[in-house]
C-alpha cells in the first residue's frame, strides 16, 4: 500500500496536531482545575486540650529484622495470614530471652482544658512476657487494675500491636476497646479467648467490656480535644484497616499520634489538614511512621523526607517502624526529631525508645 | 508477493477455524486462562507452591519470559528449530518444547548472566548474594536486584519489537537466520542497555545509603516528575511496550504501513509509538488525578506520585489484555468499516473492556490470585499476573497456533519456497 508524500505529510500534520492537543488538554492546568479542584482546609471541630504526654511503653516490636522477614518469607511471603505463620520464639540472640517478639505500646496522658485527665493505651504489644515486664516498668499494670486508663485504642490488627492483648486484659478485662474496621474473625476470637497454636498467640482472659469498631473515612471524636481517623489501608500479612489519633493542643496546634501509620504519614497529615479544624497547623507527631521498618529503602521514602518539612512540624517524635535509617536522614535534613535514651533494649538514641517520654503543650 | 525475507513465519501462517464464534473465542480465552492459573498457582501464588510473587522476584521471571518469547518468535523466527518441525509437529508438542526452551533461557539469563556474572563482576545490585554479603536482608536484596533485572527485560520488550514491527527488519531483511536474529538482538540489546542506564540506574543512586553519587547520576526526572523513584520511567516505558503491541495487533501497523520506504517507515513508527506512549501515560495520570485527587509529594500508596506513574503503566497493561484477546480469539473484529472505522471501533471495545477488567481485577484478584487487597499496596502488583497472562496468550498463539480453536493448514507458498532455499 503506497501513499503520496503530500498525503502522508497531511496525515502527519493532522495526527500530530490532534495528538498534541489531546496531550496538552489532558495535562493542562485549566483542565486540572476544572476536574481536580483543590481540597479546602478542614472544618471539623474536635475541641481543645491543654497537653498530651506520651510514654513509650515499648517500641521494639521485634528484635531481629532479618529473622522476622525470614519468618514471613518462609511462610510464603508478606501476604500470608499472620495467624498461620510460625513466628520465631526461641534461639534469637538479641531477642527477649531468645524470643524475637516484643511489641508496640504507648501510654497517652491528656490534660483537658478543665484540668481533668484522660489516659489512652495505644496498642498492647505482642509477646505477653515482654509486655508484662514493660507494663510493670511504666506502672501501667497498676493503672489498669485501678481503672485509670479510659480505653485501649488498637491502631490495627498486626501481631506486634495487638497480640499482647492478654497482658492488658489480665489486669482489666472490662477495659473499653476501640478497633478499626477491617478486623478479621481471628482478631475478634482472640479477644474472646482464642488460642492460635501455629502463631503461638493466645488470650486466657476474655474481654468483658465494650468494644467499638470504627468506620473508615471519617473523623471520630473521643473527648474534647481528641479524635481518631480510620483508614481502610491494606497491610502486609493480610491485615486491613488502621486508625490514628489527632489532638488539638491549645495555643500550639494539632498533634498526630500513630501506631504504625501504614496509610503513610503524609496521607495522615493530609487527611487531618483537610478534615479537622486547624488542620493548617500540625504542631507535632509521635509514633511509628512506617517508612523503613526493616531498614530497607525505597526512593519514595526520600520523596517523603523532602516533603515532610513543608508541613511545619515543630516536634517530631517517632520510633518503631520509622526505622533508624529514616531517622538518620531526617536529622540530616534538619527535621526536629526528638532523640531517645536507648534503654530497655531500644538500640539507638536516634529516636524515642522504650521508657522515653515526649510532651506536647 | 509475500517474501520470507521481509516477513516472519508467524505472518505466513494460513489458519483454519475449527469452531464457530463465539465458541472459538471463549474456548481460546479459557484455554489460556487455565494454563495461566496453573502457572500462577505453581510459581507465584502466596498460597501456592513456590510463592515467588513477593512481588518483584516473581515479576522478574514473568518479564523475562515475555522478552524471551519475543526473541524466539519475532527476532529469531524460531531458530534453531526448523520451520518444518514447527509446521509438522502437533501444537501441544511445539508448545511444550518452545515453552521449556523459553523457561530454560530465562533461568540461564537470570541465574547465569545476572546473578553470577554481571552482579559479581560489574554491578552488585544485580546479584542477591552480593547485596546480602554487604549486610542487606535477603528478602530486600532479592527484591532490589529483581527490579533491576526485570527492567532490562521491560525496556527490551519495548525496543525489541520496534525492528520487526516498525522497520520490518530493515536494513537486515536479507540476512538469514541466525545471523539476522543475532544482529537484531545485538542492536536492540545495545539500545536497551543504554536506556536502562539512563532510565533506571539513577534510581539506584538513591536506593542505597550513602547515596551512590560517584556511581550513578541523580534521578534527572525529579524536578518535573516530583519523585526520585524510577517508577516514573517504569510507567511510560510500560506505555511504550503497550503502544508498540497495539500498533501491531489493533492498528495493523496503520498508518505507518502506508509509508513505502521501510527505513522511513521504521523511524516514523518508532517516534509514533513514542508519542502514543506519552499520550497514554499523560492521559492515565490525568484520569487518576480525577478519580483520587492530585498526587501529593512524599505520600505513600494511592497519593504517591511514583505509584500514580506505575499505575499508568498498569492501566496500559490492562488495556493490552483485551486488545490481545480481541485480536487472538475474536478475529480482531470489527473489520467491515474501512481501516479508520475498524480501528476506532476496536479502540472503543478495548477501552470499555479495560474499564470492566480494571474493576474485575481489583474485585477478585485477592481471592483468586492471593494478591493484596486495595489498589496501591506494594503487594498488589497487577503487572505480574497481567503480563503472565499475556505471555500465556502469546505462547498459545505463537507456539501452539491457537489450538484447539484453530489449525494451521499451511503457509503462503512463496514463503515455504524461500525457506527451503
Amino acid at each position: 500500500m503506497g501513499v503520496s508524500r503530500r498525503d502522508f505529510l497531511k496525515g502527519l500534520a493532522i495526527g500530530g496536531t490532534t495528538g498534541y492537543l489531546a496531550m496538552a488538554g489532558a495535562s493542562s492546568t485549566v483542565l486540572k482545575d476544572v476536574f481536580v479542584p483543590p481540597r479546602p482546609i478542614g472544618d471539623f471541630d474536635i475541641g481543645e486540650c491543654k497537653s498530651v504526654k506520651c510514654t513509650v511503653v515499648s517500641e521494639t516490636s521485634w528484635f531481629n529484622n532479618a529473622r522476622l522477614v525470614k519468618d514471613m518469607k518462609d511462610a510464603g511471603g508478606l501476604l500470608v495470614n499472620q495467624y498461620i505463620i510460625p513466628w520465631t520464639h526461641e534461639g534469637v540472640k538479641e531477642g527477649y530471652n531468645g524470643d524475637n517478639s516484643g511489641g508496640f505500646c504507648t501510654l497517652i496522658d491528656v490534660e483537658l482544658m478543665d484540668g481533668s485527665k484522660k489516659k489512652i493505651l495505644l496498642d498492647c504489644g505482642w509477646n505477653t512476657a515482654w509486655m508484662d515486664e514493660c507494663l510493670e516498668r511504666e506502672g501501667v499494670d497498676k493503672m489498669l487494675e485501678n481503672h485509670e486508663i479510659d480505653m485501649l485504642f488498637v491502631t490495627h490488627e498486626h501481631f506486634d500491636h495487638y497480640w499482647g492483648v492478654e497482658s492488658v486484659l489480665k489486669h482489666c478485662p472490662d477495659i473499653p476497646i476501640i478497633v478499626p474496621k477491617g478486623f478479621y474473625k481471628e482478631g475478634f476470637d482472640l479477644l474472646k479467648g482464642a488460642n492460635f497454636p501455629i502463631a503461638k498467640v493466645k488470650n486466657d482472659y476474655p474481654h468483658t467490656g465494650p468494644l467499638e469498631v470504627r468506620e473508615s473515612g471519617k473523623v471520630h471524636p473521643l473527648f474534647p480535644g481528641a479524635a481518631s481517623i480510620t483508614f481502610d489501608s491494606a497491610i502486609i500479612t493480610r491485615v486491613t484497616g488502621e486508625q490514628g489519633l489527632v489532638f488539638n493542643v491549645a495555643g500550639k496546634g494539632l498533634v498526630a499520634i500513630t501506631g504504625c501509620c501504614h496509610m503513610g504519614i503524609i496521607s495522615f497529615l493530609e487527611e487531618i489538614k483537610h478534615t479537622v479544624k486547624g488542620g493548617d497547623k500540625i504542631y507535632g507527631i509521635q509514633g511509628g511512621l512506617h517508612i523503613s521498618p526493616f531498614e530497607d529503602w525505597d526512593p519514595q521514602y526520600d520523596d517523603l523526607i523532602k516533603a515532610l518539612p513543608g508541613y511545619g512540624i515543630e516536634i517530631l517524635g517517632c520510633n518503631h517502624c520509622t526505622g533508624y535509617l529514616t531517622a538518620e536522614k531526617m536529622v540530616l535534613a534538619g527535621m526536629p526529631v526528638v532523640q531517645g535514651t536507648a534503654r530497655f533494649k531500644s538500640k539507638k538514641k536516634l529516636y524515642l525508645g522504650n521508657g522515653d517520654q515526649i510532651m506536647f503543650g | 508477493m509475500i517474501n520470507l525475507k521481509d516477513h516472519m513465519w508467524l505472518e505466513s501462517r494460513v489458519m483454519e477455524n475449527k469452531m464457530p464464534q463465539p465458541v472459538r473465542g471463549i474456548v481460546g480465552v479459557l484455554f489460556s486462562f487455565v494454563i495461566f492459573y496453573a502457572l500462577w498457582w505453581v510459581f507465584m501464588d502466596p498460597r501456592g507452591i513456590l510463592r515467588w510473587y513477593t512481588p518483584q522476584y516473581g515479576y522478574m521471571y514473568v518479564r523475562w519470559i515475555l522478552i524471551v518469547a519475543i526473541w524466539q518468535a519475532y527476532v529469531f523466527n524460531f531458530w534453531p528449530f526448523s520451520l518444518k518441525w514447527r509446521e509438522t509437529s502437533h501444537p501441544l508438542v511445539t508448545g511444550a518444547v518452545l515453552i521449556a526452551v523459553n523457561f530454560a533461557i530465562v533461568g540461564a539469563v537470570i541465574w547465569g548472566f545476572f546473578y553470577n556474572f554481571l552482579g559479581i563482576y560489574s554491578i552488585p545490585y544485580l546479584s542477591v548474594d552480593k547485596l546480602v554479603s554487604k549486610g542487606m536482608t535477603e528478602f530486600f536484596a532479592r527484591e532490589y536486584s529483581s527490579l533491576a533485572i526485570l527492567m532490562f527485560a521491560a525496556i527490551a520488550s519495548w525496543l525489541s519489537p520496534i525492528v520487526p514491527v516498525c522497520f520490518e527488519n530493515h536494513p537486515w531483511q536479507s540476512m538469514k537466520q541466525p545471523a539476522r536474529g543475532i544482529t537484531v538482538f545485538c542492536v536492540t540489546a545495545l539500545f536497551s542497555i543504554l536506556a536502562f542506564f539512563c532510565l533506571m540506574h539513577p534510581h539506584y543512586h538513591v536506593l542505597f545509603w550513602p547515596w551512590q553519587e560517584y556511581a550513578a547520576a541523580y534521578p534527572w526526572w525529579f524536578d518535573f516528575a516530583r519523585t526520585l523513584h524510577g517508577n516514573f520511567n517504569v510507567g511510560w516505558v510500560m506505555c511504550g511496550t503497550v503502544a508498540i503491541w497495539m500498533l501491531e495487533i489493533t492498528f495493523d501497523r496503520y498508518p505507518f504501513v502506508m509509508i513505502k520506504n521501510k527505513i522511513w517507515r521504521g523511524f516514523a513508527g518508532f517516534f509514533g509509538v513514542f508519542l502514543f506512549a506519552i499520550l497514554l501515560f499523560v492521559t492515565f495520570n490525568f484520569i487518576q488525578d480525577v478519580a483520587w485527587g492530585p498526587a501529593v509529594e512524599g505520600a505513600k500508596r494511592i497519593l504517591a506520585p511514583d505509584w500514580r506513574y506505575l499505575h499508568s503503566g498498569e492501566l496500559a497493561i490492562m488495556m493490552l489484555i483485551p486488545a490481545m484477546i480481541l485480536n487472538f480469539y475474536f478475529d480482531n473484529g470489527p473489520k467491515k468499516y474501512g481501516v479508520a472505522g475498524n480501528i476506532a471501533l476496536r479502540l472503543l471495545i478495548i477501552v470499555i473492556s479495560t474499564v470492566i477488567f480494571h474493576w474485575l481485577y481489583y474485585k477478585f484478584s485477592p481471592a483468586m490470585l492471593g494478591t493484596q487487597a486495595a489498589y496501591s499496596h506494594p503487594q498488589q502488583f497487577p503487572m505480574a499476573p497481567g503480563i503472565l497472562f499475556i505471555c500465556v496468550m502469546l505462547f498459545h498463539n505463537w507456539f501452539m497456533d491457537l489450538w484447539p480453536g484453530k489449525k494451521r493448514i499451511g503457509n503462503i507458498d512463496k514463503v515455504l519456497e524461500d525457506d527451503e532455499e
